[in-house]
């Protein structure tokens, strides 16, 4: 496995993509048994509790599916919007050869990862109004600096031979970006894409506070009314839902790398 | 935002100001005291596995694993075992901060050359020197990356953590919204959320100034 040291927020939630084409490591089918054991264990436990009626009111399936259709579709949303705007945005900067303007950019996007979530989402909501689309709008805020840093990222380490290379070759600019550097800066775009996803399901955790659902409602609702068995189900459910969706975009990062890396 | 916004927004800072010093403090103890924790465990752990092909993967797929959880879940799943309060906080920040600095120490102590390593055993000292007076010194400057990695991420998770009763200025935030609609509560939350940014930065700015004090002297650069 090859590990990397973490330099700033971005990179520490990057874990080892596997880069010698092992597809089936520890982590690949370690990841999916874990979930499953886990999400069985709870079953099981919730199913040897006698619950009361104030449990039974948000632990049974269509209680459960709602507020987790709520939550990915929150993150998915979220994610699709961000993939949209952050990805051209930096293809666009990665054309600006201006050290001052990806310095400004740099350091926005340093200021932004020091922003707490939650302030973000509730500072939204005082301003504007509580629901949905104010969560959304959270979301995507908190999540696109890191998608728009690591095109950024991807593009400027494309070894400027190659881009010379494809040019000497006759190639227009448009063919070099979409043949050249785009293909060689995918592997860091979607680990940032999928950095961006992790954010999501844990924003979206906290968008219950301003009434947007998600299953941040069970943890708050188990919270406020002493009731762990409901507690622990959202907060676990939760956890496997961010933990399935890193192990589909790690599989999707591993897919998608050119096979010449 | 207009005039009147801001000299509200004044009048507001001056009158809480001993409030606002106060959730500022508590939050800075409060992330500093997990990260020291953190750091203690994380380099210990580091040091345990990373020569260790087998525990070495283990504990850095275990670290990915762990970020990947939501921190308002892994908060809210310490609540039944530790109850509210400054407990569950801490425990649920080292958590966190341990990730970042576990895998740090691996890489860093990994990185250093193993010519250097054998020279040390060659001039005659043992293992356990050979880590603190060679190996340790020079993975150092990689393991505080990881620390102030750990201290970004804990600032705000630290923020959630008034939901669980932890202290800081989390509690701003959440005054701002449970008084919504009132004239403060814009105030509180503002004052929550950039008192976080300006600790966060601050603690950055203070990470470079270890990074130079703590390094040994031959690696400056």
């Amino acid at each position: 496995m090859t590990v990397q040291a973490s330099r700033d927020l971005a990179t520490a939630f990057g874990t080892a993509s596997n880069r010698r084409g092992r597809y089936f490591s520890f982590k690949r089918i370690g990841t999916p048994v874990v979930i499953v054991v886990v999400l069985l264990a709870l079953y099981w436990w919730l199913s040897t509790l006698a619950l009361d009626s104030i449990e039974l009111r948000t632990l049974n399936w269509d209680y459960l599916l709602e507020r987790t259709f709520e939550h990915l579709r929150l993150t998915v949303v979220a994610s699709a919007i961000v993939a949209v705007l952050a990805i051209p945005a930096g293809i666009a900067l990665s054309r600006i050869h201006s050290r001052a303007v990806h310095a400004i950019v740099f350091g926005i996007a340093n200021v932004g990862q020091s922003t707490p979530a939650i302030g973000l989402v509730i500072l939204l909501a005082i301003v504007w109004k509580l629901g949905f689309e104010v969560a959304l709008v959270g979301l995507v805020a908190y999540s696109i600096l890191p998608v728009l840093r690591n095109t950024l990222v991807g593009l400027q380490q494309v070894d400027s031979n190659l881009t010379e290379a494809a040019r000497g070759m006759g190639m227009r600019p448009l063919q070099v970006l979409a043949q050249i550097e785009l293909p060689l800066a995918i592997p860091v775009i979607v680990a940032g894409l999928r950095t961006a996803l992790v954010f999501c399901v844990g924003v979206a955790t906290v968008a219950t506070f301003i009434n947007a659902g998600g299953l941040g409602d069970m943890i708050v609702n188990g919270l406020k009314l002493q009731r762990w068995p409901v507690l622990i189900t959202g907060a676990v459910v939760v956890s496997c839902i961010a933990l399935t969706i890193d192990w589909l975009a790690g599989l999707a990062e591993d897919l998608l790398k050119p096979k010449g890396l | 935002m207009n005039n009147s916004f801001f000299s509200d927004f004044g009048l507001f800072l001056t009158k809480r100001s001993a409030d606002i010093a106060e959730s500022a403090a508590e939050h800075l103890v409060v992330v500093l005291v997990s990260l020291l924790i953190a750091t203690v465990v994380g380099v210990g752990i580091g040091v345990l596995v990373w020569n260790r092909p087998i525990a070495r993967s283990l504990s850095i797929a275990g670290a990915g694993v762990g970020l990947t959880i939501p921190s308002m879940a892994l908060l809210a799943l310490l609540i039944p075992v530790l109850g509210l309060g400054w407990v569950p906080t801490i425990a649920g920040l080292a958590f966190y901060a341990l990730l970042p600095i576990i895998r740090n120490t691996v890489v860093g102590l990994s990185e250093v050359p193993p010519a250097v390593s054998e020279s040390a055993q060659g001039m005659g000292m043992g293992p356990v020197r050979t880590l603190f007076r060679v190996q340790l010194p020079m993975a150092w400057p990689v393991v505080l990356t990881g620390v102030r990695v750990s201290a970004q991420l804990s600032m705000g998770i630290a923020a959630i953590a008034a939901y669980v009763g932890g202290p800081g200025l989390g509690e701003m935030i959440f005054k701002g919204l449970s008084s919504l609609g009132s004239k403060n509560a814009l105030n509180y939350a503002l004052v929550g959320t950039v008192g976080v940014i300006l600790l966060a930065l601050l603690l950055d700015a203070a990470f470079v100034l270890i990074r130079r004090l703590t390094t040994s002297r031959g690696l400056r650069v």
